[in-house]
């Protein structure tokens, strides 16, 4: 049963030029395929948080041209942060609120991604049903790796406050911890450390005091190519 | 169909639902498809800090058979095992998780030896048929073949991409004992819907090209729209390619 208060999601991602970036803004298609978002608004931030557009979206449509919007309203902008904001009434995302999305670097050989859009509370906490903890957040990595970077790509949503972030990772047992604050929509990418002193990269933790747009990332090192772009878990479900 | 009614009519077939975490795995003579097994989710959860953690896992083939079992123990909440998994019928299927003993999502990635991509599994169920609905599914789902239709038990609607060097393809995965006969139905921007029926064997799994759905549209990247019905519970990844497509490095993503 659906109520008549529309539901809200502030989902978040970050795109980078020269990708086909496609954003699927329903879960899935319902039989007549006529559910759609009751509003859209997208925002997109230069890592300093700056706004440089906000733009309400037909909600009609069933996918967004990320790539497209961007070389619209910001060519040559580099990294962005990519904030959706949408009404949405419970039966568009009836298993839990989050979106899909299509990522292929134009050209490549790798392969496209497919990734689940990361939904975040951004200073807006009582917009979803989050039950637990989801501000300490962890992703391991495949030990035997070859060759490719990783990254966590961070961004905050909240309106007002700066967030610190701890940011920990693990080689071979050993523990390193890195501290750093983001500004009010600011976002950045965290290099990780492939290996340290002779250990690979076994996993990360990104601690905040509250939720973070947050992605684990990995670039192909002869290219930069993206390929892994994914979500981190939370440690309390 | 609403739930309360579905929750019925498995009564009275007497199907039963097993939970099962399981993943989906690819090999190509150039891929190597790795496990990595791990309980890291669950350190701060009470009765599940203290180790070692035995884990098992079942690989199924394309055909259902089981190719191999693996058996690995983490020391500790922290241990990760990676675990090769070797080349089966078909080079796609998916391995299921004794997950007791452990609690958190576990990956599984593929690697070109220059870089991996990855993603996890699921945590949901197998349903068992008894024997004589096994025979009236399979008996209804001949005679319905005939005419390419289907048992319209389960319905999954899902994206797939398809440009010039890049493509989405789905690999299905038939989570039962019973052979599910799969609808697809889907065509390319502004081509009428083509629809097509894949069997796929009990614990079976099968890789669906988008090319066998129909011409692409014309846009440098175009989207299909893709229904599948099933006569039993499956669920599917996206599989993506890069411009060698199924010959090239790959990736494996969830999808709900």
């Amino acid at each position: 049963m659906s109520s008549n208060r529309p539901s809200a999601l502030l989902s978040t991602t970050f795109h980078e030029e020269g990708y086909d970036h496609l954003v699927e803004l329903v879960h899935q298609r319902d039989s007549d395929a006529r559910r759609h978002l009751e509003s859209l608004d997208v925002a997109l931030h230069d890592p300093d948080g700056k706004v440089l557009v906000s733009l309400p979206v037909d909600p009609r449509q069933e996918l967004l041209d990320l790539g497209a919007l961007v070389a619209a309203h910001a060519p040559g902008a580099g990294r962005l942060m990519v904030a959706f904001d949408a009404r949405y009434d419970e039966r568009i995302f009836p298993y839990r609120p989050h979106h899909y999305a299509y990522l292929h670097r134009r050209g490549s050989a790798l392969p496209s991604l497919y990734y689940a859009v990361n939904a975040v509370l951004g200073g807006v906490p009582d917009r979803i049903g989050a039950t637990g903890l989801n501000n300490f957040e962890t992703y391991l990595f495949l030990r035997r790796g070859t060759g490719e970077r990783h990254s966590v790509l961070l961004g905050n949503l909240s309106r007002f406050a700066p967030s610190d972030v701890e940011i920990f990772t693990y080689y071979g047992g050993a523990r390193h911890a890195r501290e750093m604050t983001l500004g009010p929509k600011a976002h950045l990418e965290v290099a990780l450390d492939p290996e340290r002193e002779g250990a690979r990269l076994e996993r990360v933790e990104v601690k905040a005091l509250f939720r973070l747009a947050s992605y684990v990332v990995g670039r192909r090192v002869s290219s930069g190519e993206l390929v892994l772009f994914d979500h981190l878990f939370t440690y309390f479900k | 169909m609403a739930n309360p009614l579905r929750g019925l009519a498995r009564r009275l077939l007497g199907v039963r639902r097993t939970p099962t975490y399981y993943l989906p795995w690819l090999t190509r003579p150039d891929l190597q498809c790795v496990l990595l097994l791990n309980n890291v989710e669950a350190r701060f959860k009470a009765g599940y800090t203290q180790g070692p953690f035995p884990v098992s896992a079942c690989q199924y083939d394309a055909d259902g058979a089981v190719v191999r079992r693996y058996e690995a123990t983490l020391a500790d909440n922290l241990d990760t095992a990676e675990v090769v998994l070797d080349a089966g019928a078909g080079g796609c299927g998916f391995v299921t998780v004794d997950t007791r003993r452990i609690h958190s999502d576990l990956y599984v990635t593929l690697s070109d030896g220059e870089s991996y991509t990855a993603t996890h599994g699921r945590g949901e169920f197998v349903e068992h048929y008894p024997a004589r609905t096994r025979a009236l599914v399979r008996g209804l789902g001949a005679l319905l073949a005939v005419a390419g239709r289907t048992i319209p038990a389960f319905t999954r609607d899902q994206y797939v991409y398809d440009g010039a060097d890049s493509r989405s393809h789905l690999l299905l995965m038939n989570l039962s004992n019973v052979p599910n006969r799969i609808r697809i139905v889907g065509g390319g921007e502004g081509h009428a819907a083509a629809a097509r029926l894949v069997t796929l064997p009990p614990m079976g799994s099968r890789l669906v090209d988008v090319a066998s759905l129909g011409p692409r549209g014309t846009g440098a990247l175009s989207v299909r729209r893709i229904r599948l019905t099933g006569n039993a519970w499956f669920n599917l990844y996206v599989v993506g390619a890069g411009a060698r497509d199924l010959d090239g490095p790959l990736s494996l993503m969830h999808v709900k």
